[in-house]
Parts: C-alpha cells; sequence; structure tokens
C-alpha cells in the first residue's frame, strides 16, 4: 500500500518534470522556429498577421529571391564562409594536436616557461585595438584586408583551450606506446605521426566541431578583415550587413530566409557531431 | 630490467636528446614565432601608442605623455557610461541564467525518459551565430513584430514599443537573446558536474529522513562547488567581454547607451566600425585600461571564491 503511493507521487513528479521540461524547450525552440515559419510567409503577411507564428499562405519566394538575387550574392558568401571554415578547422586540428603532443611528451630545455607563457594568454587580451599592427604587417606581404591574411594569422595563433584539451587526451594514453615505438626506432615526430595521431581520433573530432561551429559564426574579425574587400565577405558579415542596409525593413523575410540558410552547415554539424560537441565543452568546464 | 630502465629515463632528463629538442621546437615553432610577432609585437605596439597622437598617418604620430589617459579618467564619460552598461548587463544576466540553468540541470539528471532529446534541444541556441540571433530577435522585436502584436493582444499596452529606441527596452531585447544563446552551455556545465556527486551520498541522506532542498544544500552544492566557480568565471568572463553579440544586435543604439565596453571599442576605434578621423592612440590608452580593469576583476574574483571554496 504503502509502495504503490510512493510509485504515484513519483509518478506525478515526473509529469511535472516534464511540463517544466517542455516548456523550457518551447521557449528555447521559439525563435528558431519563428525564423524558419517567418521566412515562408509574404512580407505582407509577415506585418498583418504579426501575431500568427505560421503563414496562411505558405510560399517558397523568399528563398528563390535569396538565391537568386544579384545583389545579395548568396552563392559567393557561402563559398566564402565555407572556405574560410575550412582552412579554420583544418590549421586548428593540425596545430593543436602538434603542440599538444610537444607539451605532453616532449622533452626540451624551456618546456615549462613557454607553456606557462602559452596558458597566460588566456587572461591577457588587449581586444581588436590589435588589428592595427597586424593589418600594417600583413601590409608588407600585401595580404591586408583579405580572409586570407586572416587566416594567416590564425595559424600562427595559440588556441589555448583546445591544447589543454588534446593535451590531456594525450596524457591519458599509455607511454609504453611511446617507449615501445622509440625502441623499433622512432623519432619524436615519428612516433607522434605513426602511433600518437590516429589515437586522437575522437578528441580531435571533437575540436574539429567546436572550430567548425565557431569559424562558421565568426562576425567581428572576418568583418573587419573584409571592410574593403565586399567580394571576400563570409556569410555572417553579409547578412548583418544586410540587415543593417535599411533595405531589411522592406525585406525582412529574404533576411529571414538567408538566415535559415545560414543556419544549415552547422546545424548539420550539430546533428552528426551532437556527442562530441557536449563532451567537448563538458570536459573543458570540469577541467577548468 | 627495471634499474636500467629507471637509468635510461633519468639520463635523458638529465641530458636532452638533441635530435628530440629541435623536433620539439620544429613542431611548435609557428606558435612561438606566432607568440612574439602576433601577440606580443602587437600589444607592445598599442601600450607604446597610447603614449602617442596617432591617426593612421605614420607624420601625425606625436608623443604626448599622460594625455590619453588624462582625457580618459577625466572627460570620456562614453567609456565609463560603457563600463556601468556593461556591469549592469552582467549583473542582471548571470542571476537570471545560472539558476534557471541549475534548475534545468537538476530535472535533467533525474531518471527521466528523452533526457537526450532534451538535453540536445537545450543546447540547439548556442550552435546559431551572433549574426543570426541578431537578426532573429530584431526582427521579432520590430515595432510590427510578433512580440508588440502579442502583448498587444493580451492587454499589457496599447500601442507597439520601440524596443530599439531607449536604453531598458533594448537592454531587455539584449539581455533575453544572450540569455536565450548561453542557457544552454551552463546547463551542460551543470549536468556534467551533476554527474559526478556520488549517489552514496544521497542515499546515506535518505536514510537520514533529509529533505531534496537540505540534500541540495548540503551535498550538491558543496561537492559542485569547484565547478561552480569555473562555470561562474567563464560566464562571467564572457559576459563582461560580450562584444560582436551587441554589434550585431543593436549597433550601440540608441545612441551608444547599449555599447558594452568591448563593443565600444570596436564601435569608436576599429576599421570598418569607427568613423574616420579617430586617435588610434587614444584607442590604445582605453584598450590597455579595460584589459587591466578586466584582469583585476578576474583576479578578484578567483581570490573571495577561494575563501568562499575553502569554508565548505
Amino acid at each position: 500500500m504503502k509502495y504503490k503511493s510512493v510509485k504515484q507521487t513519483h509518478k506525478i513528479g515526473n509529469l511535472i518534470v516534464y511540463a517544466i521540461l517542455t516548456f523550457f524547450a518551447i521557449i528555447v525552440i521559439f525563435p528558431i522556429v519563428y525564423s524558419l515559419a517567418g521566412s515562408f510567409k509574404s512580407l505582407g503577411e509577415l506585418f498583418i498577421n504579426a501575431d500568427k507564428i505560421f503563414p496562411e499562405k505558405a510560399t517558397i519566394d523568399n528563398y528563390v529571391t535569396v538565391i537568386t538575387s544579384r545583389s545579395i550574392r548568396l552563392g559567393r558568401m557561402f563559398l566564402n564562409s565555407m572556405y574560410y571554415t575550412v582552412a579554420n578547422v583544418a590549421i586548428m586540428l593540425i596545430i593543436s594536436s602538434l603542440n599538444a603532443y610537444v607539451f605532453a611528451r616532449g622533452n626540451f630545455p624551456g618546456k615549462k616557461i613557454i607553456f606557462v607563457i602559452f596558458s597566460a594568454l588566456m587572461f591577457i587580451n588587449m581586444g581588436s585595438i590589435t588589428v592595427y599592427p597586424l593589418f600594417e604587417m600583413l601590409n608588407v606581404i600585401h595580404l591586408n584586408s583579405s580572409l586570407w591574411g586572416l587566416i594567416l594569422i590564425k595559424a600562427f595563433g595559440i588556441p589555448v583551450v583546445n591544447i589543454y584539451l588534446v593535451k590531456s587526451y594525450i596524457e591519458t594514453l599509455p607511454k609504453e606506446l611511446d617507449e615501445a615505438a622509440k625502441v623499433d626506432g622512432c623519432s619524436f615526430a615519428g612516433t607522434f605521426f605513426k602511433i600518437i595521431l590516429p589515437l586522437l581520433k575522437p578528441i580531435l573530432t571533437t575540436v574539429a566541431v567546436l572550430t567548425f561551429n565557431g569559424a562558421w559564426n565568426e562576425y567581428l574579425m572576418p568583418s573587419i578583415f573584409t571592410m574593403s574587400n565586399p567580394e571576400q565577405q563570409t556569410l555572417m558579415v553579409g547578412i548583418t550587413a544586410l540587415k543593417q542596409s535599411g533595405e531589411a525593413a522592406a525585406n525582412w523575410t529574404v533576411v529571414l530566409a538567408a538566415a535559415n540558410l545560414s543556419l544549415i552547415p552547422t546545424l548539420v554539424a550539430y546533428v552528426f557531431g551532437n556527442r562530441y560537441f557536449v563532451s567537448g565543452l563538458a570536459a573543458g568546464s570540469v577541467k577548468g | 630490467m627495471r634499474t636500467r630502465k629507471n637509468s635510461k629515463t633519468t639520463t635523458v632528463k638529465v641530458k636532452y636528446n638533441l635530435g628530440e629538442v629541435a623536433q620539439c621546437y620544429g613542431m611548435i615553432g609557428l606558435q612561438i614565432i606566432g607568440f612574439l610577432v602576433i601577440t606580443l609585437y602587437p600589444i607592445c605596439w598599442a601600450i607604446r601608442l597610447s603614449f602617442f597622437y596617432y591617426n593612421g598617418l605614420p607624420s601625425s604620430q606625436n608623443f604626448i605623455g599622460l594625455e590619453n589617459f588624462v582625457t580618459m579618467f577625466t572627460k570620456d564619460a562614453d567609456y565609463w557610461r560603457s563600463w556601468l552598461t556593461t556591469i549592469q548587463f552582467a549583473l542582471i544576466k548571470l542571476p537570471i541564467e545560472l539558476p534557471f540553468a541549475m534548475f534545468v540541470a537538476l530535472l535533467l539528471n533525474r531518471k527521466i525518459k528523452f533526457k537526450g532529446f532534451f538535453r540536445s534541444l537545450f543546447f540547439l541556441p548556442c550552435i546559431v551565430g551572433v549574426a543570426v540571433i541578431g537578426l532573429i530577435f530584431s526582427n521579432m522585436f520590430d515595432y510590427y513584430g510578433i512580440i508588440n502584436a502579442w502583448l498587444c493582444k493580451i492587454g499589457i499596452i496599447e500601442t507597439g514599443i520601440t524596443w530599439f529606441s531607449h536604453k531598458w527596452s533594448a537592454m531587455a531585447v539584449l539581455l533575453s537573446g544572450a540569455i536565450w544563446s548561453t542557457f544552454g552551455v551552463n546547463t551542460l556545465y551543470f549536468l556534467a558536474a551533476l554527474q559526478n556527486v556520488p549517489q552514496e551520498l544521497y542515499e546515506v541522506a535518505m536514510l537520514d529522513g533529509a529533505s531534496k532542498f537540505t540534500m541540495f544544500r548540503k551535498i550538491t552544492l558543496p561537492t559542485m562547488a569547484p565547478v561552480l566557480q569555473v562555470v561562474v568565471l567563464l560566464s562571467l568572463n564572457g559576459t563582461l567581454h560580450t562584444n560582436e553579440y551587441v554589434l550585431t544586435m543593436t549597433g550601440g543604439g540608441p545612441g551608444g547607451s547599449t555599447y558594452t565596453v568591448m563593443s565600444y571599442i570596436v564601435g569608436k576605434f576599429v576599421p570598418g566600425f569607427a568613423g574616420n578621423s579617430i586617435n588610434i592612440g587614444y584607442g590604445c590608452a582605453v584598450s590597455f585600461v579595460t584589459s587591466v580593469i578586466m584582469a583585476v576583476i578576474a583576479i578578484i574574483y578567483m581570490r573571495t571564491t577561494k575563501k568562499l571554496s575553502n569554508t565548505y
């Protein structure tokens, strides 16, 4: 009898939990659903039926407009975003794994001090003002105000968090692996490429997924580096410019359609890399 | 066998293997160069120029001593107002977002179905970029947008609110978008921490007849304290550095009143956002002081919370 009542309260408790979670879920999903639904409305309907989420007469005109428009050039921006993102991911994978391996397993004078200096970078941040000296330097090699200049800077950057992430993963691998490779005549670098790198697949997938998302969504630096070169605008820069152009008010539905299209690559990455997103972020917080 | 292995490792430790040292430096070479050229040099450049007048033309560079700093501390009300906005932003955002995230994490930590589904859903906003958030929320809070339409319908307001033309209504939009986008990641952090709390503690407490709330206060919070500290630091740090989000959402408007300090610097001194005739030297001084204040805040936070976690 008593057991039953406990079970019943548990059941009611769970119902309340589901209700609260669903409530939060609706709030969380609302802006995305709104944007999706809005992009299928005609502009007139967006203003007249402002209180309705879903369109009465759905139309794909906005998508046709945004894809075929010569002034928006969505395809060009999409391509720019794509190569910028892919370059970022490739660079990130190379430098985070190389640096992590050296700091986890390397034995060289200055290791400690270099690692401390690199880590301190997390807390020293002069902000965007440093684009002036960077521009000056890029000017010398004629790469200023271009996306390629920014990619070059990324190749020399120090991604502290990702280095930490990969380094702590390498430290969980047994040291005997390295020693066995050494006995077999593998050099320090050879051990990395032949033994360690293949084992890093899970953590590098996490790094890749997080970097993909970050680079695709990056706004500030790409917009500074492409300001005099609109040809090279990435999607995020382009659609923000679209919103601020004043044309937007007369064009809201088209802008929403562009926003939704720009979400697709990150959504795909999220659906396939969900597990890696979650594990990467959780590891980042617990290890600090 | 064992002694030989030991002696081998000690000799390696004392004497570096030249080949290995060369390979190590080769593998992190780009980052060492990058540190000197891309990180250290620009910082020194900016610190040096904060004592100069400089408008971008090399001939205009003119040493003016501490004048930039004097101007900043005595005349530049806009800069200090952006600090006030930043702190208001953080003081409202964190107390709303963190308890909610903790609450949802506690619910998700129960034995329920669709856990993975809810978790994925709550995290979804984190993958939406600031530019897109700016677009969607600007549209929702447009004068003819859905929020005004609904508020009118249920009779809270009679005519639409022009959200982006007053400081606090614009801040409300900024805050709702910001909380929407970072709520999920904090939930995830808390959830990861909750799963590390030993279940035996709860079982013992249950036998002693402790209430759910007592268990939360006496077991969950103390065991989570270190993670809580990290999450609050990350959240505080991220919020104080709020930058491109403000630029895409309000652009600092109306009248620069919603500029957070980082976005203020971009809006006033960075090419592409700022006007043409600017004193870059002054921008350097502002950036320098800002980064010092940010570092001081982080240090103060870590000092005070150290005491807190010691008392637990």
